[in-house]
């Protein structure tokens, strides 16, 4: 029966996506599962004069020399950002046009994904693994199609899938958020994306549920509490739950055997809502952590054994 | 050229897209407010330094700053491993993490689950001497104040505890931080109200109020001011000079002084939970803040309490107290615990006064106790999520999202030990060591962060902090091993001191020492069944925390 290895919200730290695909064989995981929020937040200027870069990371500004800068490139990935190397004069082109800037972010965004879609297919190419990828409300909707492009990794987003016997449905859409991302529906309109694939499940008893959101007042959804000004509140300790009631509505209905979530960070935990095991494994992509969840599934059982672990 | 067009300083470092998670930074002042609680100079302080007449050859002043700075050490410590591991569970995850599942959860859980329930009774404790009594006392209700004393009262007063945690856990951080506030604020006015008494009256002025009250609410009669320092005296306290110095006894007074100073720390296990934690600046000015503002209050209010009460009134006060408490000498003309809030009270003759004023500086109480479980509610989580515990440890209620897996896990022993606390006054012992536990765990942290950079070098040098080093050495490194050496000091006098001075001496206090070693069994053998019994079902505790190769 397969086992499954459950990770989400890498965005873009590269050292994430290598020890993703490495957690195959680290865990003896048939099945890789990328839950969404796959693209990095930030591009980090390396900009270029007289020779040499020089470059801001971390609050502190550094100049290095040429055969230096693929060590720095490589920290800033780790991060979860992008290096870009640049003139002095494109970079205050790129600071002075939002149009111009968002045209950069998603160029080097989907470089980044063509680039892991690379990577998975020569690490693991022949292996038997299956490496699925839904990406998430942060992955601008042009990202699909890389992933769709690729001959190895599979495209999750909107499909009911099989993987061994159990049936797969997977959404990174979310409810709305403070930040207006790219993949955010009302509940409404995400209650009738869900329960579409849901309806064609066979048998709930064998089904996951790929949602990136989790649900709503369930303990995986619990962020720091901000104002109107996105100012965190109460020195951060204040927690408000911000997942969906659709996509809880949805688990409660359905009951599927499993439910894997991400989007929300801090909310590491897995609990149970009826039969149904939910997961949130949460993500410490800045310290090139990847948080996870590894899942045997059970003909039987259903879930055999489950645990969270922080490769 | 490249200047021409944009200023290095003027560049922007970075580009950042709209995407989820991006907030801008929490408030210093907001978390400063929950660290200073941490280091309440009410609640815990007043208490605490009700003690130090133990070691009269101290000056309290200067080890009062000594601690100060030695504890700024454990601040940089903790703001580091903040910034470099900034998750929920704080000293479980960073222990777990560096040290491994096993160590980190026998050490973590020990401290931060079963010695909490030791606080609970001493809350109460403190809830009595400082709000109770005093209030009962001043508004006459001798029959509230009789009943408060006795066992039945002492282990109500304990539910009363329990009960408010419970409450705070189940409304939520979010309500009780703005609860929090108001506390903060209108504790604030209290404590300059208090201020003010003690800067205006001379000692003359006190001698006659608390003879005054000592024979209106207590029925004393004659100079109960002088009878007090008297039945100090011939309860052992030696008088000193509140200037004299000793550089000795200065570090012998600090284990007392860690009851209410070594905690400023306390909020870490919950900045994992910001996103803003990965900024070393803030937790570490948040902590630094809160402890040295404390150090600077507490400074004024000795200096007005030595000024207008007497160093010597003050101390003495306080072992005739005790020896009347513990030694069963002769009760104080005040036969109450000396609660310095109630003797400034005093200087105005209006009881409804006197009364307000201990109800208003009990908000420092009632703003800080309620957090009593949050920080254990977090780490059992964390266990659970592990698997260590079993998975109902974490679970949470649908509609008011009470965690009551924790919570029963919490209260239940608590309830135990607060019996034993009420009805068994010959185990009390075990609760003097309630600070010294808490040490040893922050001690494990320490270690942990000690050798961090190289034991998860992967995740030291990813974080902000990888570039600070004196002579190559990483700083981390140093500043935990200054921490380290002042937490060893500290646990070596609590467990070791020939006099028995803070009634914790391994050799005096076997109850406590079977008792402490039990909780360490009892952390062994549930991390050992776990890892049996879930291993049996196929899940390997030990690669939990196992990094996965990169190439």
């Amino acid at each position: 029966m397969p086992r499954v290895f459950f990770a989400t919200d890498l965005h873009g730290s590269e050292v994430c996506w290598k020890k993703f695909l490495n957690a195959a064989k680290f865990y003896g995981a048939d099945i890789l599962i990328c839950g969404g929020d796959m693209t990095g937040k930030a591009i980090v200027p390396v900009v270029s004069e007289n020779g040499h870069f020089s470059v801001a990371l971390g609050g502190e500004r550094q100049t290095v020399p040429a055969e230096q800068v693929a060590e720095i490139e490589n920290n800033i990935r780790r991060k979860g950002y992008y290096p870009l190397r640049m003139s002095v004069e494109r970079l205050h082109e790129l600071d002075q046009d939002a149009g111009k800037r968002a045209a950069c972010f998603q160029e080097v965004m989907l470089e980044g994904v063509e680039r892991w879609m690379g990577m998975a297919a020569e690490k693991l190419h022949g292996t038997g693994v299956r490496v699925f990828v839904c990406p998430g409300n942060d992955d601008e909707l042009e990202v699909d199609e890389v992933v769709r492009r690729s001959d190895f990794v599979e495209l999750g987003e909107g499909r009911l899938v099989d993987i061994d016997g159990f049936s797969m449905i997977s959404t990174g859409w979310s409810n709305p958020t403070p930040w207006k991302t790219h993949r955010e529906d009302s509940e409404e309109e995400l209650a009738q994306r869900i329960d579409a694939m849901a309806s064609q499940v066979p048998d709930q008893s064998r089904a996951i549920f790929n949602l990136h959101c989790p649900p709503y007042k369930s303990g995986l959804d619990e962020a720091p509490a901000i104002d109107a000004d996105l100012k965190l509140l109460h020195g951060g300790r204040a927690l408000r739950p911000v997942g969906s009631t659709a996509v809880r509505a949805a688990i409660e209905k359905h009951q599927p055997l499993l439910s894997l979530h991400g989007h929300i960070h801090e909310s590491k935990g897995a609990i149970k809502i009826g039969k149904t095991l939910s997961i949130n494994p949460g993500s410490a992509y800045e310290e090139g952590m990847l948080m996870g969840a590894v899942i045997q599934l059970d003909a039987k059982k259903g879930i055999k054994s489950y645990q969270l672990v922080n490769g | 050229m490249a200047d021409t067009t944009m200023g290095t300083a003027a560049r922007p470092a970075l580009f950042l897209r709209n995407a989820t998670g991006l907030v801008k930074a929490w408030s210093t002042f907001d978390a400063f407010v929950y660290s200073f609680w941490s280091v309440n100079l009410v609640t815990l302080g007043l208490y605490g330094m009700s003690f130090v007449y133990w070691q009269p050859d101290g000056n309290l002043l200067a080890s009062i700053l000594i601690f100060g700075v030695l504890t700024t050490f454990l601040v940089v410590t903790y703001a580091m491993l903040v910034s470099v591991m900034p998750r929920t569970g704080g000293d479980y995850a960073w222990q777990s993490r560096v040290l491994g599942g096993g160590p980190g959860f026998v050490l973590s859980i020990t401290g931060w689950w079963f010695t909490l329930f030791l606080w609970a009774p001493i809350y109460a404790n403190i809830l009595n001497v400082q709000f109770f009594l005093p209030l009962a006392y001043t508004l006459g209700w001798k029959d509230v104040a009789t009943f408060f004393t006795s066992q039945v009262g002492v282990f109500v007063s304990c539910l009363i505890v329990l009960a408010f945690v419970s409450v705070v856990v189940t409304l939520g951080m979010e309500t009780y931080a703005r609860i929090q506030k108001i506390c903060f604020w209108v504790g604030i006015v209290g404590l300059v109200v208090v201020c003010g008494l003690l800067l205006f009256a001379s000692q003359q002025d006190f001698q006659n109020a608390f003879n005054r009250e000592a024979a209106s609410l207590f029925g004393a009669s004659g100079n109960a001011y002088q009878t007090t320092i008297d039945l100090g005296t011939k309860a052992g306290y030696a008088p000193h000079d509140f200037s004299y110095f000793a550089l000795g006894p200065v570090f012998l007074v600090m284990p007392f002084l860690a009851f209410y100073l070594l905690w400023p720390n306390w909020g870490a296990t919950l900045y994992g939970e910001v996103r803003g934690a990965k900024d070393i600046r803030k937790p570490f000015w948040s902590m630094f803040w809160g402890l040295w503002v404390t150090i600077g209050l507490v400074v004024l209010v000795l200096v007005l309490t030595v000024k207008t009460m007497g160093w010597t009134f003050y101390n003495a006060a306080n072992a005739a107290w005790f020896n009347n408490l513990y030694y069963g000498g002769d009760a104080p003309p005040v036969a109450t615990w000396p609660y310095p809030v109630m003797f400034a009270g005093f200087l105005v003759d209006n009881h409804l006064f006197q009364a307000l004023l201990i109800l208003v500086m009990g908000l420092w109480f009632f703003g800080w106790a309620g957090t009593l479980f949050l920080s254990s509610t977090r780490v059992i989580f964390a266990a659970a999520f592990d698997r260590v515990l079993p998975s109902w440890a974490a679970n949470i209620s649908t509609g008011r999202r009470v965690p009551y897996g924790a919570l029963i896990l919490m209260i239940v022993p608590s309830l135990v030990l607060s019996a034993v606390w009420a009805f068994k006054p010959d185990f009390q012992a075990v609760f003097l060591d309630a600070t010294a536990v808490l040490a040893l765990t922050f001690l494990a942290t320490t270690v942990a962060a000690i050798i961090l950079p190289w034991r998860r070098k992967d995740l030291y040098d990813a974080s902000p902090i990888a570039s600070y080093k004196v002579a190559g050495i990483p700083a981390i490194t140093i500043v935990g091993v200054i921490t380290a050496a002042f937490l060893v000091f500290m646990l070596w006098e609590w467990s070791f001191n020939p006099d028995n001075l803070y009634g914790t001496t391994f050799s005096k206090t076997l109850n406590s020492v079977y008792y402490f070693v039990a909780t360490y069994v009892v952390a062994i053998v549930i991390y050992v069944v776990a890892y049996f019994v879930r291993r049996n079902q196929g899940i390997d505790l030990s690669r939990i925390h196992h990094e996965i190769p990169v190439e």
